[in-house]
């Protein structure tokens, strides 16, 4: 008898404990239709090089091309995607000989995709021969692309 | 030896070397660059208490009636047409 009155006690005092406990609150309710997670920026990356002797507004060329005329300017194109807080993107143009011919960059600072192009042009004509673009991007290379004047 | 140095100066200095090609000129090339942001194929609106599609749709291009074109390009998101919840983002095709 009293041992059944001591588990009684031991009982009451256990769920006094359990009750005095705090309890985590249950995970918030989703509102029925809550907007689905908005998903993490897409990091900043570099497409293909193209080349043409034309662009358009959109700063793409308008034709593809490898080879050109001395008095063609001459145009690189790339697309660029994702977020940029600030990243250079670099061109350096050179002749077969190693010699470089011209080095421009342009700062890209978006939260969209975006499209740089490089260009270079001789008023008396570009000396014939093999040329290459090399761009970098923040310093590393991001891509090269070799054509021809002729 | 003086035979032997009369073929080494043959060797060396015989050979008539071909003529140096100029070296290209670039003084006067131009160069440059520019960016242009790509143009996005749509845009996203986000629902606020009272909007429905018809209201959207009226407000973005004009007419009432093209609430279905957002229906559409938001099927993965709004199963009823009729039940749309403030705070989702929609995506808005360009007119």
């Amino acid at each position: 008898m009293t041992r059944s009155i001591r588990w009684l006690v031991l009982g009451l005092v256990f769920s006094l404990v359990a009750c005095g406990q705090e309890t985590t609150p249950p995970p918030a309710a989703t509102a029925p239709g809550a907007p689905p997670p908005v998903s993490a920026p897409t990091p900043f990356g570099i497409g293909s090089i193209q080349l043409g002797s034309q662009i358009g507004a959109d700063k793409r060329v308008l034709a593809a091309a490898e080879s050109f005329a001395p008095s063609d300017t001459i145009y690189a194109s790339i697309a660029t995607q994702g977020e940029a807080q600030r990243v250079v993107l670099a061109a350096r143009w050179s002749y077969e000989d190693g010699q470089t011919v011209a080095e421009s960059s342009e700062t890209v600072a978006s939260a969209g995709p975006t499209v740089v192009e490089f260009h270079v042009a001789k008023p008396d004509g570009l000396p014939a021969g093999r040329y290459r673009v090399d761009v970098t991007a923040n310093g590393a290379p991001a891509g090269t692309r070799e054509f021809e004047v002729r | 030896m003086s035979r032997f140095s009369d073929f080494l100066k043959s060797a060396v200095g015989g050979a008539k070397a071909a003529p140096a090609r100029p070296k290209a000129d670039f003084s006067n090339v131009q160069a440059g660059s520019s960016q242009a942001p790509i143009e996005k194929e749509e845009e996203v609106y986000a629902v606020v208490a009272g909007d429905n599609l018809s209201k959207i749709a009226n407000r973005l291009y004009g007419n009432a009636n093209q609430w279905k074109r957002i229906f559409e390009a938001n099927r993965d998101q709004i199963k009823d047409p009729d039940l749309i919840q403030p705070g989702w983002k929609l995506r808005i095709p360009r007119p």
